[in-house]
């Protein structure tokens, strides 16, 4: 079954017609090309999909593309749109947060939702929030850190 | 993913509609965060899905003269941060604020919980703790179903094929009353639980009610009758060891992959130590 959808991606309006069971992953990665979200597990466990949706962090592997019609959907690629990195990306660069990469899209964007609703976390609270997102390489240390100073920047 | 068609009707007479569509499967959909890993490995099948999020009453949380209305399409996080939930029914914040992560929880729904009746969700325990009715429509009519008779066993429950869950209605316990969910998984977030319990106590005159819920430790959460006596007697040191030993013996758990009967066991008692101490806790500090 086909749907038509309209909503908005990274700040455009888009239509498109999508599968009833293709997942928003697939659809924004096969349909609009915005291969900076992640394939991970596709089982709602590492967090590698991360997007956020109205602003929330949701596993873009956990909603289906036809639910997204008349939302917001944001993705890592939004962040350096104007040409220069984001706060959060330019604080991933500095402390070093990144090692193989794969989390890191996941991660940008579970921070930014998170950053928005609780702009002073403690680095406890980082943790809490970064839970559904898997590091293997487990760089955590450096990843919430690099949060912790981004979150100074944004504030 | 096998092919399913979706649908999203804006109201129940359409809902019901699709739900009976003869010779096919459908079912209903809400967050997605367990049918879509089903369905894609292939345990769940259907010919259709239709997405309950648009239908009357199923975003809504509100207090009603029979207590507090939460629909089956509120998600965790809309539970675990709202401030009428946790002015009278904490217990059930703290519940849905310990599902999965952060992103599960922006999706997951209240109805999804019930519904896929894992005897691990994390909000059963405090709906049973709270009383709550289950408010289940099919085409005939509605139904409220007690939360003590909603669960059947691990994964049935009293939802029928063309029913759909509504919400939950959960009365406003008395002036005075505490509640803790408290969870004991693996690792700290986004785990299954092994046990959990959720406690809650309100006053009686110049005693205490008790009311106990255990998860993950039985085919569906259960309370512990007992448990609760010896708590109503005095909640001492002395009697919360031993309302943890009666919960503890009242547990059916089972051995699985991620841990043992006797350990789950052991853990019943201390977690429904942990959840008593901490309510009386709250109660002392007033919050």
């Amino acid at each position: 079954m086909l749907h038509e959808i309209t909503f908005t991606v990274n700040d455009e309006p888009v239509t498109l017609a999508v599968k009833s069971h293709h997942t928003l992953l697939r659809v924004l990665r096969e349909q609009l090309g915005l291969t900076g979200t992640k394939i991970g597990c596709e089982n709602g466990e590492c967090g590698a999909c991360t997007i956020l949706m109205d602003g929330e962090p949701v596993n873009g592997c956990m909603v289906l593309a036809v639910e997204a019609d008349g939302h917001k959907i944001e993705t890592v690629e939004n962040l350096n749109k104007s040409g220069e990195l984001h706060p959060l990306q330019k604080a991933f660069v500095e402390k070093n947060a990144i090692q193989c990469g794969f989390c890191t899209p996941g991660m940008l964007m579970m921070a930014k939702g998170y950053l928005a609703r609780n702009p002073h976390p403690t680095e406890d609270e980082v943790r809490q929030a970064i839970v559904g997102n898997l590091c293997r390489c487990t760089g955590y240390i450096r990843i919430v850190d690099a949060i912790l100073d981004a979150a100074k920047e944004v504030a | 993913m096998q092919p399913f068609d979706y649908y999203k009707p804006k109201d129940f007479e359409e809902a019901f509609h699709l739900m009976n569509m003869p010779g096919k499967t459908v079912y209903p959909y809400a967050g997605g965060t367990d049918f879509i890993p089903m369905s894609r490995d292939g345990f769940w099948k259907c010919d259709a899905v239709v997405d309950v999020k648009a239908l009357p009453g199923l975003r809504e949380i509100k207090e009603t003269p029979d207590g507090l209305f939460v629909g089956a399409a509120i998600r965790m996080n809309e539970i675990a941060n709202s401030d009428l939930v946790k002015s009278h029914w904490d217990v059930l914040a703290q519940g849905a604020g310990s599902v999965g992560s952060e992103q599960i929880r922006n999706r997951a729904t209240l109805g999804g919980n019930l519904c896929t009746a894992s005897p691990c969700a994390d909000t059963p325990p405090a709906l049973y703790v709270l009383n709550a009715t289950v408010i289940i429509r099919n085409a005939q009519g509605e139904r409220k179903v007690a939360i003590a008779d909603f669960f059947k066993w691990v994964r049935q429950t009293a939802v029928q094929n063309g029913d759909i869950v509504v919400g939950v209605v959960i009365p406003r316990p008395a002036a005075g009353a505490f509640g803790s969910y408290v969870k004991l998984s693996r690792r700290k977030g986004s785990d299954l639980s092994l046990v959990s319990v959720a406690a809650l106590t309100f006053p009686n005159g110049k005693a205490a009610n008790w009311r106990l819920a255990l998860g993950a430790v039985a085919p569906t959460p259960i309370r512990t009758p007992a448990a609760e006596a010896i708590l109503e007697e005095s909640s001492d040191e002395a009697h919360i060891e031993l309302a943890a030993k009666s919960a503890a013996d009242t547990s059916k758990p089972i051995s699985d992959v991620r841990a043992s009967e006797t350990y789950r066991k052991l853990m019943v008692a201390n977690m429904t130590k942990r959840a008593v101490r901490m309510t009386l806790s709250r109660r002392e500090k007033g919050g």
